[in-house]
């Protein structure tokens, strides 16, 4: 039964995926120690998303110690922002554009130090991953 | 028959052949990414007849692509629909000369392999070489030409006395750092954009008979390039050497699909000559490195060591990936970012990717070189990392995102790309290579290439104000 993309349900289970991932856990043991590693994925409205939806996901070595939809356009807890608009996200989470791609061609922005988001490139691509492989019913669909 | 050809060949006393009797090899490059017919293929005899073909292309409209071994991945070396000047048809190595230091005079498309061999025997050498010596000396001079020994002597362009340049007006000019200086520096490293190398005077340095080669390995990349850069500052190395060696592991999921992925080692060779009555005291040699393991101490003479790719690229060959797509992403790295940056990439590599190739890592000097053109970033010290991948070109679409984004990460992270590879760049890129020295490289274009017509379809030069009878986009089929 696909999840409803945008409720506190779809986020759980993402954090759940997350952390059940050992390729996320592997890829990302150095992510956030150290320094803020918490992501918010903006998604600006555009395409059959209506309203803007903010994901934060708060991640540290290899772990998602919480994930929920927030207020936009920005989170103080967040240490990166991933925003883009929704169709070019639907189009990474299917595996159209690599989501490197879309954020070396600034087609993806990034909110905080790009080249340390592209130090550990493997963590996020297995993130997406873990959101890509998420059973949702996207808007539009 | 074509309408011109026998224009041109009255012109010239080279050959002049059309279509119908190309190689195919011809058609494409190194890289074989990029495919073109010329309309004719000129083997010029002398720099007159490079000068005669390009006055007779500037009055016919046709573009001039100038061909050496095409070694070169992108847009360079080949032709659709214009001249195709393959200069390795002027191969004579002219003289040397030992006054003011050695030198000796080649014509352009000398081979670097057939130099080092008519040196050899009185022990004269190149200060810079090629790890691929079946490269001409006009076309590694036209990208900047990067070897072992670059962190002591910059590129082999820091090596050059004179040149003879046959310009875009088809004037065969001379020109050296004082006389007609702009040409000089605008030819090295000047992606053949203001002129045709057709003799070039090089620097020589005295060699010893034989080498040692120390074969060091470090399993940790930071350690390894603490080592590189204690190496290149003790002044006791002629040459340096090193890459990124995988050791597959097994494989793991990477966005879901398992790939193989690997261990990554760190091979430092570090080479010295000396004469045999007085080799080396290794424990000198060696005071201060900490590699994990020293593997293999090898004596060798020097010719031998200079050779000692071609082997291995003939292995290739015979393997059959030199016939493969290169798509080589080598770029220079501001030594504070190069740890960074090949930690970022080589987890992610599948090592299967460098069957027939590898991947270089190369210490360097910023301040080694002159040049104008070669484009590297601020500081002293540099980090040169190059992915080589020899990739079936039925793999290539599948394997392009991952070089592109390669590419810009590095460039990201403050890099400048080495541009006999893999470029495919908009003219945005092309401006932020170059930065302060765009504007100077088209003012350079415009004054000695005025209607833009040698080697076109790489660099997008902005049109040129009066296109005169060359109107035709660069690269595309001229009409006349």
């Amino acid at each position: 039964m696909p999840l409803e993309f945008g409720t506190s349900e779809w986020a759980r289970s993402l954090e759940g995926a997350v952390n059940a991932s050992s390729e996320y856990r592997n890829a990302a043991a150095a992510w956030g120690v150290g320094f803020n590693g918490n992501i918010l994925f903006a998604f600006d409205a555009g395409g059959p998303l209506e309203r803007s939806a903010h994901l934060l996901l708060k991640l540290e070595g290899g772990r998602c110690l919480g994930a929920g939809f927030v207020p936009g356009p920005s989170h103080p807890d967040a240490g990166f922002t991933l925003r883009a608009p929704f169709p070019l996200w639907r189009e990474v989470l299917t595996g159209k554009t690599l989501a490197a791609t879309a954020i070396l061609t600034g087609r993806m922005r990034v909110e905080g130090n790009t080249i340390a988001l592209l130090k550990h490139a493997g963590a996020h691509r297995s993130l997406i991953h873990c959101v890509a492989s998420l059973d949702t019913h996207f808007p539009g669909a | 028959m074509d309408r011109l050809y026998q224009l041109l060949q009255n012109r010239i006393e080279g050959v002049v052949s059309t279509p119908d009797e190309f190689h195919p090899g011809l058609l494409t490059n190194f890289g074989n990414l990029y495919h073109g017919t010329p309309r004719f293929v000129v083997a010029p005899a002398t720099a007159r007849d490079v000068a005669a073909t390009v006055a007779f292309a500037r009055e016919h409209g046709l573009p001039v692509s100038v061909r050496g071994s095409a070694h070169s991945q992108s847009r360079l070396a080949i032709s659709e629909g214009g001249i195709l000047l393959a200069m390795s048809s002027m191969r004579r190595i002219l003289s040397t000369d030992d006054s003011g230091g050695p030198t000796v005079d080649v014509e352009g498309g000398v081979l670097w392999r057939d130099l080092v061999r008519h040196l050899a025997p009185g022990q004269l050498v190149p200060p810079v070489l090629t790890n691929n010596l079946s490269v001409t000396v006009g076309g590694t001079l036209a990208i900047a030409g990067i070897g072992l020994s670059s962190f002591k002597y910059g590129t082999q362009g820091d090596n050059v006395r004179e040149l003879d340049v046959v310009t875009g007006t088809g004037e065969k000019v001379t020109c050296d750092p004082k006389r007609n200086a702009d040409l000089f520096w605008g030819t090295l490293a000047g992606l053949g954009q203001t002129g045709i190398i057709t003799r070039a005077r090089l620097d020589l340095r005295k060699s010893k008979p034989m080498t040692r080669t120390y074969y060091l390995l470090y399993g940790d990349l930071r350690r390894f390039l603490d080592d590189a850069k204690l190496a290149m500052d003790q002044d006791r190395w002629d040459h340096i050497e090193s890459w990124a060696s995988p050791c597959p592991q097994g494989t793991k999921p990477v966005a879901g699909r398992r790939q193989v992925f690997a261990r990554w080692f760190y091979p430092f060779h570090l080479t010295v000559e000396f004469h045999p009555d007085h080799p080396p005291n290794d424990a000198e040699m060696l005071r201060g490195l900490k590699p994990t393991e020293l593997l293999y101490t090898d004596d060798v003479p020097t010719v031998d060591f200079l050779e000692r790719m071609i082997p291995v690229f003939d292995l290739w060959k015979q393997g059959g990936t030199w016939k493969h797509v290169h798509a080589w992403v080598e770029t220079v790295l501001p030594w504070e970012r190069a740890a960074d940056c090949i930690e970022s990439v080589l987890p992610d590599l599948p090592p299967s990717i460098l069957v027939g190739g590898h991947v270089l890592l190369w210490a360097a000097k910023g301040k080694s070189s002159k040049s104008r053109f070669f484009m590297r970033p601020p500081g002293e010290d540099l980090v040169g990392f190059g992915v080589l991948p020899a990739i079936p070109p039925r793999f290539w679409e599948q394997a392009r995102p991952m070089l592109d984004n390669l590419g810009r990460l590095t460039e990201l992270m403050g890099g400048k790309r080495y541009l006999s590879g893999y470029i495919d760049w908009s003219e945005d890129r092309w401006r932020a290579h170059f930065g302060d020295q765009w504007e100077p490289f088209c003012a350079l274009k415009r004054k000695y290439d005025p209607d833009s017509i040698l080697n076109p379809g790489f660099v997008p030069f902005p049109a040129p104000r009066s296109a005169g009878k060359a109107k035709h986009p660069a690269g595309a089929p001229a009409g006349d």
